[in-house]
């Protein structure tokens, strides 16, 4: 009887959790396809249009180059930072060199400063090199900010690896780089591959260091939904539909690492 | 093939002297085992030997041939692991193929050497699977077969069937040694099983604590061990080892009085093999006590006396049944052999 009891509070309470965390997203997507005139009813009573899209897409929102921002900040932050957290966690995860655990401090370390502080001196360097709006400032800083947590992350798969395997392959005949090239990054790769939407979306997510250090040109997706915030007043409509924009690829991405998740916590179970 | 030799090897980690200056020579076509209790330095000899652990000082020559400051790949040598360190991403066929790739093997050379080796360790029909399909057996054949898929200076194996049943590890110990047979390649084995060290070795060298106590054939380890140490660690069940001393003649102890031919000393342990002892009704038995327990292996009765502190287990006859507590008595059998070790240094004393 408490058994049932107890199952169905929890059952309660998970409902719950996912409508309170559910529901403004859900709201979002709603509005996304209302008109203006719709937008502020609470009425689930109305007829859908695609407007809401097209205009984001046109002048003068332009959300086009907006998301051809993001994607090739985010793209390009993955396409460097992984590989070189990859060998940089190898390095972490098996070499035994002096003051190790004190340099991997010192990178983790990167992660406690916030990002306020930064962000200043950040603008001031940029501005110096002529970089301020261009999006290898924001590749730049978006590197800093994720490759030790992708270290961080893609060290615990290697640790998880058996050494006996890298060992073998040594004997066999291949070179350091080859046993990392043939054994270790196919073994962790579900572990690397999810690293890298984690990295993906941090990036694409990144707001405070977009807003400050572009103007016009290397504007990223959140900061353009500030654009929606005009004279006129909030257009709630447009704004969601370039809030559906950003989050889709999210949802889609976070759908990926879950099922690459329980197959990166069992790949390289064999004794 | 190669000679394999440690000149004054030393191996310290940071303050922590794991392996005291000691040299060894492995003869060419070899079977040397290093047999010892966990911790005693067998795997990190061998580790040293494979490149895999770097040494402190000394010199390892392979083939004549100075190899300190080679990497493993460099030094043409094929190893099974433990835990067999297969590549989990790979079939059987890539598994046992990877040496061949490495060396640059033509596909075509590489897959017909593959399966012929498949064959000779009966994995033939399961080229295609993953190491994760297969069991406990066939992953250790997998290990097995891609160190012998090319012909190597030497093998090394690290306690290669210790994660087996009892009963596999029997038949592989015999295919082992047929293989060794086959193609005499010089061959180190690591493992703490007696019984895998006397019946595979050529001669086996018993370490512990880092040094090497004993190096000589199975057969002189079982019946000459240089000291208390190795007497008590070959043969099942162990060597009996009574503490005594020698008067008049004969070794004395609280219920055994065995003539040797020693001189008159104190603190001697005498050693005498379970199946050197046989039960006896004689007048004056050389050793009398309580019976403690008997144990029925199928051949024999374990046959356990007591008398103080002195206990004593014979190989009796199957059919040999008594009282507990009951009085009975032990004779050494006729050429049996009896060791006599110093008390306080365990060394062995020439009779």
């Amino acid at each position: 009887m408490k058994r049932i009891l107890l199952w169905w509070a929890e059952r309660a309470l998970l409902v719950l959790v996912s409508v309170i965390v559910l529901f403004p997203i859900a709201w979002m997507f709603l509005t996304a396809f209302k008109s203006p005139r719709d937008a502020y009813s609470l009425s689930l009573n109305f007829t859908p249009t695609f407007n809401n899209f097209v205009t984001v897409f046109s002048h003068p929102w332009n959300l086009g180059d907006m998301v051809l921002n993001s994607v090739v900040v985010a793209s390009v932050t993955v396409l460097i930072a992984v590989p070189c957290a990859s060998l940089a966690a190898y390095s972490f995860s098996r070499f035994r060199v002096r003051g190790r655990k004190f340099l991997f401090f010192l990178v983790l370390s990167t992660q406690f400063i916030p990002a306020v502080v930064i962000v200043l001196p950040f603008f001031l360097m940029f501005r110096q090199l002529g970089l301020l709006d261009t999006r290898i400032a924001l590749i730049i800083v978006n590197l800093a900010i994720v490759t030790p947590f992708v270290i961080w992350m893609i060290k615990g798969y290697i640790d998880a690896i058996p050494t006996d395997s890298e060992e073998a392959a040594m004997i066999d005949g291949a070179s350091r780089l080859r046993v990392i090239w043939d054994i270790v990054l196919p073994v962790a790769a579900p572990g690397i591959l999810t690293s890298a939407i984690f990295c993906f979306i941090l990036t694409w997510n990144e707001f405070l260091f977009s807003l400050i250090l572009t103007r016009r040109d290397a504007v990223t997706l959140p900061v353009g939904l500030v654009n929606f915030r005009t004279e006129r007043g909030d257009l709630w409509e447009l704004m969601s539909a370039a809030g559906v924009m950003i989050t889709v690829p999210i949802f889609i991405m976070a759908l990926l690492i879950q099922k690459h998740f329980t197959r990166g916590m069992t790949a390289g179970a064999v004794k | 093939m190669a000679e394999v030799r440690l000149v004054d090897v030393e191996k310290r980690y940071g303050g922590f002297l794991a392996l005291p200056k000691q040299s060894l020579t492995i003869e060419e076509g070899e079977f040397l085992v290093l047999l010892g209790p966990s911790g005693c330095g067998k795997t990190t000899t061998m580790r040293m030997i494979a490149g895999l652990e770097e040494i402190t000082s000394g010199d390892i020559l392979i083939g004549g041939e100075r190899v300190n400051d080679k990497p493993p790949k460099d030094r043409d040598i094929a190893m099974v692991f433990q835990n067999y360190g297969l590549y989990p991403h790979m079939t059987v066929q890539q598994n046992i193929a990877y040496p061949l790739k490495l060396r640059g093997v033509d596909r075509k050379a590489r897959e017909a050497r593959v399966r012929e080796t498949a064959e000779k360790v009966e994995l033939g029909a399961l080229l295609h699977r993953r190491p994760s399909e297969l069991s406990g057996g066939q992953r250790q054949r997998v290990a097995l077969a891609r160190a012998i898929v090319r012909t190597p200076k030497i093998f090394l194996m690290d306690e290669p069937l210790s994660n087996l049943d009892a009963k596999l590890r029997v038949s592989m110990r015999a295919e082992l040694k047929h293989l060794h047979h086959e193609l005499g390649v010089t061959t180190v084995y690591v493992t703490h099983d007696q019984m895998e060290a006397m019946t595979l070795a050529s001669r086996v060298a018993v370490m512990r604590e880092g040094r090497i106590v004993q190096l000589d054939t199975p057969k002189k380890i079982y019946s000459e061990p240089a000291d208390l140490f190795v007497a008590g660690f070959i043969g099942s069940p162990s060597m009996n080892l009574v503490e005594g001393h020698i008067t008049g003649g004969r070794f004395e102890a609280p219920g055994v009085s065995i003539p040797v031919a020693a001189a008159e000393r104190g603190d001697v342990v005498l050693g005498i093999r379970p199946e050197d002892l046989e039960l006896t009704t004689a007048e004056a038995p050389p050793i009398r006590g309580k019976l403690y327990a008997l144990e029925l292996t199928g051949e024999a009765t374990l046959v356990t006396l007591r008398e103080g502190a002195t206990s004593i287990c014979a190989r009796g006859p199957a059919e040999f049944e008594a009282e507990i507590d009951a009085a009975c008595a032990l004779a050494p059998r006729p050429g049996a052999r009896i060791h006599l070790f110093d008390k306080t240094t365990g060394q062995r004393i020439a009779a």
